[in-house]
């Protein structure tokens, strides 16, 4: 194969593999300190690109229109909003139901993740169509042979790391992480060591969704195009890739977003004829590394006690 | 200690009322055309139902239920020939009776799965739509019977369901959850791309017939005029009939109890002998040939197959009836699917909001009633029976 | 004295935590046996590994003759072992027949058809059934009887772990480990619980108990033999009289020498 191509290939992989692993790093975030599943996660991501395209639109309207500036701001609202959203969901829906069996999280959040789907579907003005995301990064690209380096990619890529990055410092290097770490640890310790329990599962919830909002930015400049049905099809996605990487392991997150991603390349080059089966080759890989190793490639940290 | 079904008729009141009462309330929600008015009664029926949830009288109903459940269904099919003979020739509502009958049959195979076993199934829909689709090709492409038809349907979502399900099955319920969502997301684009089965545009279904009678032809006795609806209504009746009975009777039985044990504890349950997988992938196996059994004759009587139709969307609609009637609740998953199909059918200005409203409801219920409208009595294995 | 249950060299590790460290311990037929030790000397992780719910890493389980050392759970108990847990679990919802009838599982007719078109055999067997459970129950406590198709979550803890024996014991389990039976009772409570076991014990001539407990008063009174663990070893076996008063047994638990 070319070696233009094949860059083009491992670009795109390393794209969406940063996409994936940020909403897995949710997940297991949210897995982590509380043992649940939030199945609303994708969907808080198209809020929040939709919140993204809205601050767009509104600055626009105010006639503010200078790239870099217009970009920092709705990064800024985006993440303001879905941080905002993710508390609201932990502080009503998600706490209260701590009590009731798992399952019960599991299908209020769901309904809750159709709840925001079909609200923007319903009452954003034209929510039911995709909507053009506008390219607010520098598009200049380098040519190398059949690859195009565009700007645009390496920019969000280096973003997209150092968000990462800066993640595992947050949880690795301060106080704030190590009381996440000792909350996912177990809470019964964490509390009697004058741990606010809630207030660090509801700053959690915050980082786990303004997470998503980065990655609904994502989503949408390196397309050019978000749509309602966006954050689902993600959702899961980031979801498989944090059990197929080991639920409750950041790096186990991580891993498996890159793993699905590379997994759908491959599928699209094997696959030519159909590009909807490079998807369901992904799955397919990957539940079948379901049934292999269940508790992840990296050791899920559940410990029944019997 | 014999079966006491047979005793005075007392315990059968309670039950038969509210059987006639809704019945009646049904009949006239149907036959109401202006919006105000259906509106004004579905304000009613809230009204009442939290009334009478007040008082003792929801205890002696549930308990007519559980101790005269057979006489109570069986004037339960009365009260549905009666809906029929009051809409004779009113093609609307029959098809709405046919829905609500065929949703109801999709709802108990879901219930077998997650209500009794456990496990989860996200793509109820998908299931519901194979089985249509399969009623699609066989009744253009081949000459197999369509009664056949019916249990082919069923057989083939069980046969994709158990390739889905083998991975997954030492693994812990979330799992399962990934697994069929990703499936009825990937199922419908997989529809769409594929052109041998119509692509975006569907496949049109030719009508049932059986041994010659062509169930798309309308009937006329006398003056009396019987729309087409009323044959597969016959049909959808025999089949959920079928069901019912057949679900009950797995409930109250030693499998039933076996579903029991391995969902509310699989450690446990291990522990006494109970085999996890095989009573899973048959819990799983079940549920979804019912759920495509029913799929395909809703292909033969709505007379076309699309994607648009078997959406994840539309999985999560049979996951809320179970939440919102009772999950493992029989009885309560046919009320609510009553309620589900009918509601937006007759409030048309809800229709585009229905995920909405429903996904909204549903959070409702599992923040403050999580055992949904009816919840799911404790075991008894024959109704009546007295030790 | 056959042995019916034997360990030999049975390791089990949790990332860094020796649960149990190459235990060599061996059940006699007929006997009740002590299993002591201070808090994570192993006791439960034993059952567990026994019943197959934790893999060993090493070590050989032989019971009855029959290697069950890679068995699964199922297979485990239809070899003739039953349990009880540490940490109650019944099934709450679930009425009390219900919940003693899983400890049935191996003996009820488990086809589709019988359990579905058999309805009037099946009721031969279910009325059987309630018989023997309703025995059993009587021996445990009276009052339960008019109980029997109510939700176990209804009840007080006490009843609930006489059920969870009932459970263990419906289908006469050659083997019955009882994981902490007493825990969260009264000492009256629990001098009827052991009355009660050994009431059964009498009817049930073949049956071997190993029970794991705290309370000293009860493994003094019912046991034949004791084993005393500490961090995955055994570290003395013998009668109680004779392991209560072992040097090392008393270091274990009060930390003196």
């Amino acid at each position: 194969m070319d070696a233009g191509l094949l860059a083009q290939y491992v670009m795109n992989g390393l794209m969406l593999g940063t996409m994936y692993a940020l909403v897995a790093v949710g997940f297991t975030l949210f897995f982590g300190v509380l043992d649940v599943i939030k199945f609303s996660h994708g969907d808080v991501l198209t809020v929040g690109g939709f919140t993204a395209l809205a601050t767009f639109v509104g600055l626009g309207a105010l006639g503010i229109k200078s790239s870099p500036f217009v970009l920092l701001i709705m990064l800024i609202v985006a993440i303001v909003v879905t941080a905002a959203l993710g508390m609201l969901i932990a502080r009503y829906l998600v706490l209260p139901l701590r009590t009731a069996p798992p399952l019960n999280t599991l299908l209020a959040t769901l309904m809750l993740g159709t709840v925001l789907r079909e609200a923007v579907r319903l009452f954003y003005p034209q929510g039911a169509n995709p909507k053009s995301f506008p390219a607010l990064l520098p598009t200049d690209a380098l040519t190398l042979g059949q690859f195009n380096l565009r700007l645009d990619n390496v920019l969000m890529l280096a973003a997209g790391a150092g968000v990462i990055v800066g993640l595992q410092l947050i949880l690795n290097r301060t106080k704030l992480g190590l009381a996440i770490r000792a909350v996912a640890q177990d809470e019964e310790t964490a509390r009697s060591m004058g741990i606010n329990y809630t207030a660090i599962v509801l700053v959690t919830f915050a980082l786990g969704s303004a997470l998503a909002a980065f990655a609904g930015i994502m989503n949408g400049l390196y397309y050019n195009e978000i749509n309602f049905g966006t954050g689902l099809l993600l959702g899961v996605i980031g979801f498989a890739a944090a059990i197929v990487g080991g639920l409750g392991s950041i790096y186990g997150a991580i891993l498996g977003g890159f793993l699905f991603a590379a997994l759908q390349i491959i599928g699209a080059v094997m696959l030519p004829f159909a590009s909807a089966y490079k998807d369901v080759f992904a799955f397919a890989v990957v539940i079948a590394l379901m049934a292999w190793r269940p508790t992840g490639l990296i050791r899920e940290k559940i410990s029944e006690r019997v | 200690m014999r079966d006491t079904a047979h005793g005075p008729l007392a315990p059968l009141l309670p039950g038969a009322a509210a059987l006639a009462i809704a019945t009646v309330y049904l009949i006239a929600l149907l036959a109401v055309e202006t919006q105000s008015l259906i509106i004004g009664l579905l304000m009613l029926a809230i009204v009442t139902v939290l009334g009478v949830s007040r008082t003792g009288l929801w205890a002696s109903v549930s308990r007519s239920f559980s101790e005269r459940e057979d006489a109570l269904g069986l004037l339960s099919i009365v009260a549905a020939f009666a809906v029929v003979a009051f809409f004779h020739d009113h093609h609307f509502v029959l098809l709405l009776v046919v829905t609500i009958l065929l949703y109801t049959i999709a709802a108990l195979g879901l219930t077998i799965q997650f209500g009794y076993a456990g496990v989860m199934n996200f793509a109820g829909a998908s299931f519901f739509g194979i089985g249509a689709y399969t009623a699609a090709v066989l009744n253009t492409q081949t000459a197999v019977p369509h009664l056949l038809v019916l249990p082919i349907g069923g057989l083939v979502a069980a046969l994709i369901g158990s390739l889905l399900l083998l991975p997954v099955l030492r693994t812990r319920g979330h799992y399962a959850a990934v697994v069929t969502i990703a499936f009825a997301l990937l199922f419908k684009t997989f529809l769409e791309v594929n052109d041998g089965l119509g692509g975006p545009q569907g496949l049109q279904v030719p009508g049932m017939n059986i041994l010659g009678w062509s169930l798309n032809d309308n009937m006329t006795f006398g003056g009396f005029e019987l729309s087409f609806y009323a044959n597969y209504f016959a049909v959808s009746m025999v089949m959920s009939i079928g069901t019912f009975v057949l679900l009950r009777r797995l409930d109250r039985s030693w499998i039933g109890l076996n579903f029991d044990a391995l969902r509310l504890d699989e450690t446990a349950a291990g522990c006494f002998g109970i085999d996890i997988a095989r009573w899973k992938i048959i819990a799983f196996t079940f549920g979804n040939f019912l759920i495509g059994a029913a799929g395909a004759l809703f292909g033969m009587v709505g007379g076309f197959v699309a994607p648009n139709n078997y959406t994840f969307a539309d999985s999560l609609i049979l996951v809320s009836i179970l939440l919102l009637g009772g999950i493992g609740n029989a009885w309560g998953v046919a009320v609510a699917t009553i309620i589900v199909v009918v509601v937006p059918e007759k409030l048309q200005t809800i229709q585009e909001y229905r995920f909405l409203l429903y996904a909204s409801l549903v959070i409702i219920v599992l923040l403050f009633r999580p055992e949904g409208l009816l919840p799911r009595p404790v075991r008894r294995y024959f109704a009546g029976w007295r030790p | 004295m056959t042995t019916l249950l034997e360990t030999r060299g049975l390791t089990k590790n949790f990332g860094g935590v020796v649960a149990l460290d190459h235990l060599d311990l061996s059940v006699a037929s007929n006997t009740i046996v002590g299993l002591i030790g201070p808090n994570g000397s192993g006791k439960t992780t034993f059952f567990n590994v026994v019943t197959g719910i934790y893999n060993v890493d090493t070590g050989v389980v032989v019971f009855d003759g029959t290697d069950i050392t890679r068995a699964a759970s199922p297979t485990i108990h239809r070899t003739g072992i039953s349990r009880t847990f540490q940490r109650s679990r019944l099934s709450l919802p679930l009425s009390i027949f219900d919940n003693i009838m899983i400890g049935n599982h191996t003996r009820l007719t488990q086809g589709i058809w019988f359990n579905l078109m058999r309805r009037r055999a099946f009721m031969r067997e279910f009325e059987a059934s309630y018989l023997a459970a309703r025995r059993l129950v009587e021996v445990f406590e009276p009052r339960l009887v008019e109980r029997m198709f109510d939700p176990v979550a209804g009840l007080a803890m006490i009843d609930r772990r006489r059920i969870e024996i009932c459970r263990a014991m419906i289908n006469q389990p050659k083997l019955l480990l009882l994981d902490e039976p007493s825990a969260g009772m009264t000492h009256e409570e629990t001098t009827a619980l052991m009355d009660d076991i050994l009431q059964v014990r009498a009817l049930n001539q073949h049956l071997t108990i190993v029970i794991v407990e705290h309370e000293m008063s009860i493994i003094e009174r019912i046991t034949d033999h004791c084993v005393v663990l500490n961090f995955g070893r055994k570290i003395a076996e013998g009668p109680y009289r004779q392991v209560a008063t072992d040097a090392q047994v008393q270091e274990a638990y009060l930390g003196v020498t």
